[in-house]
């Protein structure tokens, strides 16, 4: 969104309180002013604003009644008439007493937008019901504005309920370019993987079918809330998703406001074809921030301490170093092998960590043969050594889960192959590229 | 977001590295790293490398080690250097023997003698003895790196005001268009072409059919008749400087340069040619980074 459209809102405020007396435009280059030159904060520039024009600052807080579009979350003293999307019942504790207060999502034909009712309801309400609310205030959190129901505030059932629908227009999206917090989206994709569970929601058991779907930009895990009748290999069109993300991975979730088209099998390439589809560079995924069953080609550059031979606490898991556990002191640690390395690929670099099975197989000899290594030489590090020769400066293809966290990207491997290519060929490529 | 980003191992020729004279230097306080920027934009924090150890020297003392190494590519040579901040490379350094294939990653280091002169070399982080094989394929992904910044360059060429957004629109990393508006203000008047068919020679490299050409160019151009005269004067010169120093002490670049200038009317790259060739036939060599003693 750009300035203008950001101070919109606002200068309608100031324009109101200020009854005539000044221009929108007029209002707009005081506030920008205010708020750029002398950087004074929102509220503050505002009320300046309508004082230096001759208003009262008090006008900014008579009663306004909005679109939720309209809201900037500075509003004192709101009036909006809004459909309920969805409303919940939360117990909490207020200086040691329970407390019943309500939250859930408002909409009207201009947007949607979260609320927090802080009072016990006076009468029965329900999602889909419209109602008058009068006396809220607005808010913001993480930048995004929401409505407030405090002790002033009342809201009532609309008896004629005449408020109209929200309609977002959804956006078409290819599966890499998903971000979290992305809303009513159209994804198409072939079901590469699925599994139906039972979970324990607030509400109750819950049916979830979970899998992987993709296209051929890429992969991403899916949670259907909702029974779509979803089968392995189908492809699919899904339309009204939403992106989550889990540990930093971008994942698509769709409940019973989504509607699933199951599409023609030729519209995506072969699930063979696909499992190709999760070839990434790290500045791809880092950008994206993290992704399932990402392919990666890179090089090894590092092979950190706590690879090789370690002991993890039996209690904990945590890795041991000289026998004694962070948390738990002095433990019989047990053996486990793994790498830590960091894998590079030019356009950007991750840490990896490959576990039991996948080291034993870059050894060539499993956790027992590596303790006696271990016991014959009288060391350690010795199988450490060991996998930094086998595996720095080697030109890797590794499949795995990227995760994304304050420490950035990490791979769990589930596949580390050495990579191979016919050099030949390639540097024929290349050169004919050039000589054009 | 504030993920902390480990600076990427740039694949880079050395000619590249080497030929560049801008520096963005960082603050330990501030915690932003230093770049090297390369004609062609790369924003070389870190290298990762793989070519042909030629020499290993100990330029410190057996407690207090500096440990020079010298590997080339098919377009020029990494000075690469551990010292006690870098025992397990300095160790490794110490164990190599050459000639050996050797893989490389290393920190940019930069050294200015002068205001004039900028030497670039790679501070080591790890070292390792690799197959041919494994450098040749170095060479692809140098090669590959080299081809995207040439694009990325040719069409920063084409802008009247060369930006960041323009250039990512294009598909070029923003990283990289970073270091290519970086470039385009500084190095104004580099050629694409000398890097274009350093791309060529490069990816030439590695195809069997060349294997003989390139070496038997190489025995050719080191003798260029035509050199010898300027390069006798670099080598008198260098001489008489020598006496005035102590005898572990080696000629300052600069300062040789200036000389040779007043004496002779080359222009600075036939300057570098010249003393880039006395080395490779082994009459210099430089026992600090911008210094130079003659080998009698």
């Amino acid at each position: 969104m750009n300035k203008n459209e950001e101070l919109a809102p606002h200068v309608n405020d100031i324009t109101r309180a200020l009854k005539g007396k000044a221009s929108e435009e007029e209002v707009e280059r005081e506030l920008q002013e205010w708020l750029e030159k002398y950087r004074v904060d929102l509220p503050t520039a505002k009320r300046s604003v309508v004082n230096k024009l001759g208003g009262d600052p008090q006008d900014l807080y008579i009663r306004t009644e909005k679109k939720i579009g309209e809201i900037t979350g500075a509003e004192k003293n709101l009036e909006v008439k809004v459909r309920i999307v969805s409303i919940t019942e939360k117990n909490i504790e207020v200086d040691g007493e329970p407390k019943k207060i309500y939250y859930g999502i408002f909409g009207d034909d201009t947007g949607t937008i979260p609320f927090t009712l802080w009072e016990p309801l006076t009468e029965e309400l329900e999602k889909g019901d419209t109602v008058h609310v009068i006396n809220a205030y607005a808010t913001t959190w993480n930048d995004k504005p929401q409505i407030n129901i405090g002790s002033r505030g009342r809201m009532k059932m609309l008896e004629d309920g005449d408020v109209p629908e929200f309609k977002r227009t959804p956006q078409r999206c290819n599966i890499m370019d998903v971000r979290e917090g992305m809303r009513d989206l159209i994804i198409t994709g072939r079901i590469l993987s699925l599994e139906n569970k039972i979970i324990q929601t607030e509400n109750g058991e819950k049916d979830l079918c979970s899998g992987i779907v993709a296209d051929p930009t890429g992969k991403i895990q899916f949670s259907a809330w909702h029974d779509f009748d979803l089968k392995e290999d189908q492809v699919i069109e899904v339309e009204g998703g939403y992106i989550r993300s889990w540990r930093g991975v971008p994942q698509l979730s769709f409940d019973e406001n989504a509607s699933v088209e199951v599409l023609d099998d030729s519209t995506v390439p072969s699930g063979a074809d696909l499992e190709e589809a999760g070839m990434m560079t790290i500045s791809q995924l880092a950008r994206r921030g993290g992704a399932v069953d990402a392919i990666i080609d890179a090089v090894m550059i590092d092979v950190k301490s706590g690879s090789g031979l370690i002991f993890r606490c039996p209690e904990c898991n945590r890795v041991v170093q000289k026998s004694a556990c962070r948390i738990h002191g002095k433990v019989d640690g047990e053996p486990d092998l793994r790498v830590k390395g960091i894998l590079d690929d030019g356009t950007g670099a991750l840490t990896v960590i490959i576990t039991r099975d996948e080291t034993e197989k870059i050894l060539g000899y499993d956790l027992d043969k590596a303790m006696q290594i271990a016991r014959d030489r009288m060391d350690h590090g010795i199988i450490k050594d060991e996998l930094e020769d086998r595996l720095i400066a080697q030109p890797l293809r590794l499949k795995g889960n990227v995760t994304c966290d304050d420490y950035g990207l990490m791979l769990i491997a589930s596949d580390v192959q050495e990579k191979k290519i016919d050099m030949e060929k390639e540097a024929r490529r290349l050169l004919d590229e050039v000589r054009i | 977001m504030s993920m902390i980003q480990r600076e990427v191992a740039w694949r880079l020729f050395a000619e590249e590295f080497n030929q560049s004279t801008l520096e963005i230097s960082g603050s330990e306080a501030e915690r932003t790293p230093s770049y090297v920027v390369t004609p062609l934009g790369a924003m070389v924090n870190r290298v990762y490398m793989v070519g042909v150890l030629t020499e290993t020297e100990n330029l410190g003392t057996q407690d207090d080690p500096m440990w020079r190494a010298r590997v080339s590519d098919p377009t020029g040579t990494y000075f690469v250097s551990a010292g006690q901040y870098q025992p397990g490379a300095a160790t490794a350094i110490s164990s190599l023997e050459p000639p050996a294939f050797v893989a490389v990653v290393g920190k940019s280091s930069v050294y200015r003698p002068d205001d004039e002169s900028m030497f670039t070399s790679l501070r080591c982080e790890c070292i390792k003895v690799v197959s041919e094989e494994l450098r040749d394929y170095w060479i692809l992904e140098a090669a590959r790196a080299l081809k995207t910044r040439l694009e990325a360059m040719e069409e920063a060429r084409k802008m009247d005001n060369v930006s960041v957004e323009e250039l990512t629109k294009l598909g070029f990393e923003s990283d990289l268009a970073r270091g290519v508006v970086k470039a385009a203000e500084h190095y104004d008047s580099i050629s694409l072409d000398k890097y274009w068919s350093m791309l060529e020679d490069s990816l030439m490299y590695v195809l069997p059919e060349y294997e003989r050409r390139t070496t038997l160019e190489e025995s050719t151009d080191v003798t260029e008749e035509d050199n010898s005269e300027l390069e006798d004067l670099i080598l008198e010169i260098i001489g008489e400087m020598e006496e005035e120093l102590s005898q572990d002490e080696g000629v300052d670049y600069g300062d040789l340069m200036v000389e040779v200038m007043n004496r002779a009317k080359i222009s600075e790259e036939e300057f570098e040619e010249a003393v880039k060739n006395l080395r490779s036939i082994g009459h210099l060599y430089e026992p600090d980074l911008g210094s130079l003693k003659r080998i009698y």
